[in-house]
C-alpha cells in the first residue's frame, strides 16, 4: 500500500506494521457483515498515523485486529515482520471508554502491565512514579477511577498503556468522551509523549480536525464494506493551529473526499 | 482538568441528621407497637402457656445466661462449660461455620469456573437446573443415612444451602465482567485464563460474590435451625426441646438468640464488605 511508496521521505523508515489483504467478517443475527474488506496498509516506525472515516467503516475493528483482540478471517498483519496471533505487551492500547480497572487505584492501574512476570522492569515503582508525573496526576496516586474526571481517567489509560514500554501505541477514539478544552490539552500532552519516546502511534478518530492536528500520516477509510480509501502524509509544521489556512485546507480536502459538507466560515 | 471536592453545605447535613432521627423514632415506635400487641395478645390467650408474654420471654432469655451447660467441643478440648445459651450457640456454630464456609468456597469456585468457561457451562447447566430446585432440607434423608444426624449431617445440609447462593453470586458476577476490561488486560500481557480469572474476573465479580455470601449467612441460619429440628444439637434443637416441655418462653428466648447471632454476623460482614469494596 501506498504510504511508504508515495512518500520518498518515509522510505528510509522501516515498516512497523504491515497489513495485507485483511478481511474480517462478523456474524450478526443470521447474516454476516463484512467489517473489513481487503484492507492493505503499512505504518512506518515512529510515525503518528491517524485512521479516519465514517462510523461503520471498520476503523475500530482494524485497530482491534492489529491489537490482537479480534482475529482476521483472511489476510494477515505483520508487526516487525512477525504475524500477529494475539494481544501482546509490544502493542499497548488506549480505549475510548478508558477501561480502567475500577478496583485499582491510579497507581494500581498504571502498574498493572508491569506486574507480569515477563515485564522485567528493574524498578517498577519508580517507573510508575515517573509515569504519574508524566501525565500530571501527582497527588492522585491512591485515588480510585470513580473519583476522576474523564480527562484524568484517560491520562491514567495512556500511562497504563505506555507503562510496559510498548513499541506501538494503539488508540481507539481516546478523547471522544472528554470535553473540547480537555481534549486540546490532551493533544498537546500526547504529542509531547510521542516526541519523548520512539513509539509508533496508530490513532482512530472520526474527528478530522483531530487527525490533522496530530498525525503525520492519515488513512481515510470508507464504509460498506470497510476499506481503505486513501492515505496521505501531513507535513504541516508543528505546533499546528486549527485556524491556519494550510490546516483548514487539509481538513477540507479530507471532508470532500469523505463526501462530508465542508464548513465555510 | 476539574476535580471538585465539594462537601455538602452544613444545613444540608443537618437536614439529613433530623431525617435520620425521625426514622429511628419511627423504628422504635414500630417495635413498641409490636410489643404492645404481643403483650395484650399473650394476656388474652388461654391457656396462657400457648403464648408467653414479652416479659416471660425476656426472663427466659436472661435465664439462658444465668445457668451453665457443658458441651462437647471437638478441636477445642474435651468439654467446654459455658452459659447455657452460649453453649448451644457454640454447638450450632460447629456445623454452621464449616457448612457455610465449605459451601461458599465450593459454590464460588464452581460459579467462577462455570461462568468463565463456556464449555463447562454447556456440560453442567442442565444438571444445575435439575439440582437447584431441591430444597436443602430435602437432603436431610441422605444427611441422616450418610453421616448420622449430628454435626456432620447438619453441616452437610448447611453446605448445600450455602453452595447454591454462592454459586449464583459468583456465576452472575463473572458473566457480567466487562469485555473491555478483559481486552485491556490482554493488551497488558495477561495471556492465561487463570491469570485473567484472578486479576480481572474475580475482583470484577467481587461485589456480587460478597452479596451472595452475605445472603448465604442469613439463609444458612434458617437452614441450620431446620436441620436441628431433626435432632442435631444446637439452638434449633433447643427450640423444639423447650416447646416439647411447653416452656414456650424458652423457645422464644432461643429464637431471639438466633436473631441476635445473625444480626451480629450480618453487621460484621457488611463492615468488611464496605471496606473491601471501597472502590465502588
Amino acid at each position: 500500500m501506498a504510504i511508504i511508496d508515495s512518500n520518498p521521505t518515509e522510505t528510509a523508515r522501516t515498516k512497523k506494521i504491515d497489513v495485507r489483504n485483511l478481511n474480517v467478517v462478523y456474524d450478526s443475527g443470521g447474516g454476516s457483515v463484512q467489517a473489513l474488506s481487503e484492507v492493505s496498509l503499512s505504518v512506518a516506525e515512529g510515525s503518528f498515523t491517524c485512521i479516519v472515516g465514517p462510523s461503520g467503516c471498520g476503523k475500530t475493528t482494524l485497530l482491534r485486529t492489529i491489537a490482537g483482540l479480534e482475529s482476521a478471517d483472511s489476510g494477515r498483519i505483520l508487526v516487525d515482520d512477525e504475524p500477529v496471533t494475539g494481544a501482546g505487551l509490544d502493542r499497548g492500547m488506549v480505549f475510548q471508554e478508558y477501561a480502567l480497572f475500577p478496583w485499582r487505584t491510579v497507581r494500581g492501574n498504571i502498574r498493572f502491565g508491569l506486574e507480569r512476570p515477563d515485564c522485567g522492569c528493574a524498578d517498577c515503582e519508580g517507573r510508575v512514579d515517573e509515569l504519574i508525573d508524566l501525565v500530571g496526576l501527582d497527588g492522585f496516586e491512591e485515588t480510585y477511577p470513580k473519583a476522576l474526571s474523564g480527562g484524568m481517567k484517560q491520562r491514567v489509560g495512556i500511562a497504563r498503556a505506555i507503562a510496559p514500554d510498548p513499541e506501538i501505541l494503539l488508540m481507539d477514539e481516546p478523547f471522544g468522551s472528554v470535553d473540547a478544552r480537555t481534549r486540546d490539552r490532551l493533544h498537546t500532552e500526547l504529542l509531547d509523549i510521542w516526541a519523548a519516546t520512539d513509539q509508533t502511534i496508530v490513532f482512530v478518530t472520526h474527528d478530522i480536525d483531530e487527525a490533522v492536528r496530530l498525525a503525520n500520516e492519515i488513512i481515510v477509510m470508507d464504509a460498506d464494506p470497510g476499506s481503505v480509501q486513501s492515505t496521505r502524509s501531513v507535513s504541516l509544521s508543528r505546533p499546528r493551529n486549527r485556524t491556519d489556512t494550510a490546516f483548514v485546507d487539509v481538513v477540507a480536502d479530507i471532508r470532500t473526499e469523505l463526501g462530508e459538507p465542508v464548513e465555510t466560515q | 482538568m476539574s476535580h471538585q471536592t465539594e462537601s455538602p453545605p452544613t444545613n444540608q447535613s443537618e437536614i439529613w441528621y433530623t431525617a435520620d432521627l425521625r426514622r429511628y423514632g419511627r423504628g422504635i415506635g414500630g417495635v413498641a407497637a409490636f410489643l404492645a400487641v404481643w403483650w395484650v395478645g399473650a394476656l388474652l390467650t388461654q391457656p396462657s402457656y400457648l403464648l408467653p408474654t414479652p416479659e416471660e420471654s425476656a426472663r427466659a432469655f436472661v435465664e439462658l445466661f444465668a445457668t451453665s451447660t457443658a458441651v462437647s467441643a471437638p478441636f477445642l478440648g474435651p468439654e467446654l462449660v459455658l452459659p447455657t445459651g452460649l453453649a448451644h450457640l457454640v454447638e450450632t456454630l460447629y456445623h454452621y461455620i464449616p457448612g457455610l464456609l465449605s459451601g461458599a468456597v465450593c459454590g464460588i469456585g464452581l460459579g467462577l469456573t462455570m461462568g468463565w468457561s463456556g464449555r463447562l457451562d454447556d456440560w453442567l447447566q442442565p444438571l444445575i437446573r435439575l439440582l437447584r430446585p431441591i430444597p436443602p432440607l430435602a437432603w436431610i434423608v441422605f444427611a441422616i443415612v450418610w453421616f448420622g444426624i449430628h454435626h456432620t449431617g447438619a453441616a452437610f445440609i448447611v453446605f448445600i444451602g450455602a453452595f447454591w447462593i454462592n454459586f449464583y453470586g459468583a456465576y452472575g458476577g463473572v458473566e457480567g465482567v466487562d469485555s473491555e476490561l478483559t481486552d485491556a488486560a490482554s493488551t497488558l500481557g495477561v495471556d492465561r485464563d487463570l491469570s485473567m480469572l484472578k486479576l480481572v474476573a474475580l475482583p470484577s465479580a467481587a461485589p456480587q460474590i460478597l452479596t451472595g455470601f452475605r445472603t448465604s449467612i442469613g439463609r444458612c441460619w434458617m437452614i441450620v435451625v431446620g436441620a436441628e429440628l431433626f435432632g442435631a444439637p444446637g439452638v434449633g434443637y433447643e427450640i423444639i426441646n423447650a416447646s416439647n416441655n411447653l416452656a414456650m418462653a424458652t423457645s422464644v428466648a432461643y429464637m431471639l438468640l438466633i436473631s441476635l447471632a445473625f444480626l451480629c454476623m450480618d453487621v460484621g460482614f457488611r463492615l468488611l464488605e464496605r471496606r473491601a469494596l471501597a472502590w465502588r
